[in-house]
């Protein structure tokens, strides 16, 4: 494998790519409903009155990279998911293979031109975000990690699809599959996280110290020597409950390799106000829609507290939750890197085992 | 690559000497045996013509020579190198034309040529001088920038020719390049052909049509289901032996049917193209040819109908049954 080989073919397809002509018209597209998104969700802020919504680019952003790796998810399996077996269809693959290319220069530059094509994609969101950044709230660090994990994303998406079009024959099935897989990664780890949950809830013993209201639960308009009443009045029962518990801090990471989870948490989480500083109105964490995805998958780390605990704890000293996306995009970059890794084993010749139906030329 | 090998029939060269050399290779894909022991050698600076009919195997030795496909079992040496465990070196002096053009349409014959120079590692100038010279050398050079979709069949048959010529191969191997040309391109490819032999090129043609290869070939090995049935020069070709139909055309074809009854021989009733009779070696041709001068019949043709090539073929497959 040498860089020119992989340079080579990367420019090959882009080339072909470019003169197929259909790209023109799926851009035009991609751009118009991003920028229908944005239009629309920017009037939509613009209704509340200004106090709820301190930092709208911050909702902005949030919302608008989420729908953009949505839609990109879309896209992108339809860039490599036939490029192995489109190219054996017309005859191309086995000419290039007889050359002097490796199979690794052909899978690499493969996977270089779709991921590419992919990132062009991704550069149409530039203008948009660049407005939502001229509105407050959106630190250009967040942008910075919030488009490398995206484009890792893709670049996962882009592996499989390819590897799906060289171990299929048909270029339609591999463009299903590819499809299925993106689905497979949104949706399907969702209903398995949700099933894996049910099965794994356990049956606990409530003790008054697990079921009793703390201090914090009590609404706040209740004055003091009341609220410690309440409290100790129902910490002074001796009754217990058999409930049931979800066990999320075990099944967790079934959800981690979810890309709309991996890029919400991956977002740098926005400043809080300091504790016990009064703020008028939200703060942009509150309004953040990744902040607050991450936020919520975070928990799911947390082990069920063993008790009540010391009831007028402070929730402040509360122990922060692990992040998810390490996990997540982890999962997501060692699947491309075996996609790529089997793309170009199934790419070398000479052949010893061809698939039923598949001829080397 | 001097090293022109001629004379009598081929003695087996030795694995290093270059060319091609394949001995008992058979692969099958599942149950089929497509190649069930074909033994074939190209030697440096000449032709071969690999025969047979559809199916015979002929496609899938070439993948195996030209370093795509694993053989079952087999010796294989094409440039000295052994196609399965050194593809590399075998790639850098092999070239190969598929049987399907496998061009790409909306590049010009220019960058295609181009890319695949430097797919064999040129720098870009370098290929761009290749692809120019390849241009000119397969006749192309007013479709050099137009798109490949715009070219005829024989302009991509010939396009994908110059390909497998991009770096200057010790080795060509070309499957079914004369199909679908039409007869000046034939010429032109057989013209090509030879010259590429002459400077040293060991070139394996497979056809199943015969008559092209007479002309173009030095040798011919001919395969029929998976197996090596023959092999001949085809200047030692034993046409005399064969009795084969040849065509007699005259001015008069009532003299010439005469003379044709009178002489016993069995022909065929007289067309525009002739008449065909029947004749057992090209001696009795001489003798007929020599006899019909004397009577006075006006003759102005008197050929063999198929080459020697198809006749020795037909031979063959006649002795397997």
């Amino acid at each position: 494998m040498t860089p020119q080989g992989i340079a080579t073919v990367a420019r090959q397809e882009f080339r072909l790519r470019i003169r197929a002509g259909r790209w023109r018209w799926l851009l035009v597209a991609f751009f118009a409903v991003l920028l229908g998104f944005t239009v629309l969700l920017r009037l939509g802020l613009s209704n509340l009155p200004p106090q709820e919504v301190p930092f709208p680019g911050t909702v902005l952003y949030g919302g608008l990279m989420l729908f953009v790796l949505g839609l990109a998810l879309l896209v992108v399996p339809a860039l490599a998911a036939q490029s192995v077996n489109g190219d054996r269809e017309r005859g191309t693959l086995a000419v290039l293979q007889v050359t002097r290319l490796t199979a690794g220069d052909i899978a690499v530059g493969k996977l270089a031109a779709a991921w590419g094509t992919s990132l062009v994609f991704l550069a149409l969101t530039a203008p948009l975000v660049a407005y939502a950044m001229a509105q407050e709230g959106v630190p250009v660090g967040r942008v910075v990690v919030v488009t490398v994990v995206l484009a890792l994303l893709l670049g996962t998406v882009c592996a499989v699809s390819l590897l799906l079009s060289a171990l299929l024959t048909r270029t339609s099935t591999s463009g299903v599959l590819a499809y299925l897989t993106v689905f497979a990664l949104t949706v399907g780890t969702l209903v398995v996280f949700g099933l894996a949950t049910a099965v794994t809830a356990e049956r606990f013993t409530a003790s008054p110290e697990d079921y009793c209201p703390s201090d914090a639960d009590i609404p706040p308009d209740v004055p003091q020597p009341e609220r410690r009443h309440v409290v100790d009045d129902c910490l002074a029962q001796t009754e217990t409950f058999v409930m049931t518990r979800t066990r999320t801090d075990r099944t967790w990471w079934l959800l981690a390799p979810n890309p709309f989870v991996v890029l919400a948490d991956a977002a740098p989480q926005l400043p809080e106000p300091p504790p016990g500083i009064v703020v008028n109105g939200p703060s942009a964490a509150d309004l953040d829609p990744l902040g607050q995805l991450g936020r919520q998958v975070r928990g799911l780390r947390d082990p069920p507290p063993p008790g009540r605990g010391p009831v007028y704890e402070d929730p402040l000293e509360e122990p922060e939750s692990q992040a998810v996306w390490p996990t997540g995009l982890a999962v997501n970059v060692a699947l491309g890197v075996g996609a790529l890794v089997l793309t170009a084993r199934r790419l070398r010749t000479p052949t010893r085992t061809l698939p039923r139906g598949q001829r080397v030329a | 690559m001097t090293d022109v090998l001629g004379g009598a029939e081929p003695a087996s060269p030795l694995p290093s000497a270059g060319g091609v050399v394949a001995q008992g290779v058979r692969r099958s894909f599942g149950d089929v045996q497509a190649v069930r022991g074909i033994d074939l050698t190209a030697a440096p600076g000449e032709v071969t013509a690999l025969v047979g009919p559809n199916g015979a195997g002929k496609t899938t030795l070439l993948l195996v020579l030209a370093t795509l496909l694993v053989p079952d079992a087999g010796d294989v040496r094409v440039a000295g190198h052994d196609p399965v465990t050194e593809p590399d070196a075998v790639r850098a002096r092999m070239g190969w034309s598929p049987d399907v053009f496998g061009l790409y349409d909306n590049l010009t014959a220019r960058e295609y040529l181009q890319f695949v120079g430097e797919a064999y590692r040129m720098g870009r100038a370098e290929a761009g001088r290749r692809a120019a010279e390849l241009l000119d050398l397969a006749r192309l050079p007013e479709h050099a920038d137009r798109p490949v979709h715009t070219m005829s069949r024989g302009q991509k048959q010939r396009l994908g020719l110059a390909r497998a010529l991009v770096h200057d191969p010790e080795v060509l191997l070309l499957d079914e390049p004369a199909s679908g040309l039409d007869p000046r391109s034939r010429v032109e490819l057989r013209d090509l052909l030879r010259r590429l032999a002459r400077g040293g090129t060991a070139v394996i043609v497979s056809s199943h049509l015969l008559g092209d290869l007479e002309e173009l070939a030095d040798r011919a090995v001919f395969v029929e289901a998976g197996a090596t049935v023959g092999e001949h020069r085809i200047d030692a070709l034993p046409s005399s032996r064969a009795a084969r139909p040849w065509r007699v055309r005259s001015l008069d074809d009532a003299a010439l049917v005469r003379a044709l009854a009178d002489a016993g021989h069995e022909h065929g009733e007289p067309t525009s193209a002739g008449v065909e009779v029947r004749l057992d070696s090209d001696e009795e041709a001489a003798d007929l040819l020599a006899a019909l001068v004397r009577d006075g019949v006006p003759v102005v043709a008197f050929s063999p109908l198929g080459g020697a090539l198809q006749a020795a073929y037909l031979e063959l497959v006649e002795d397997e049954r």
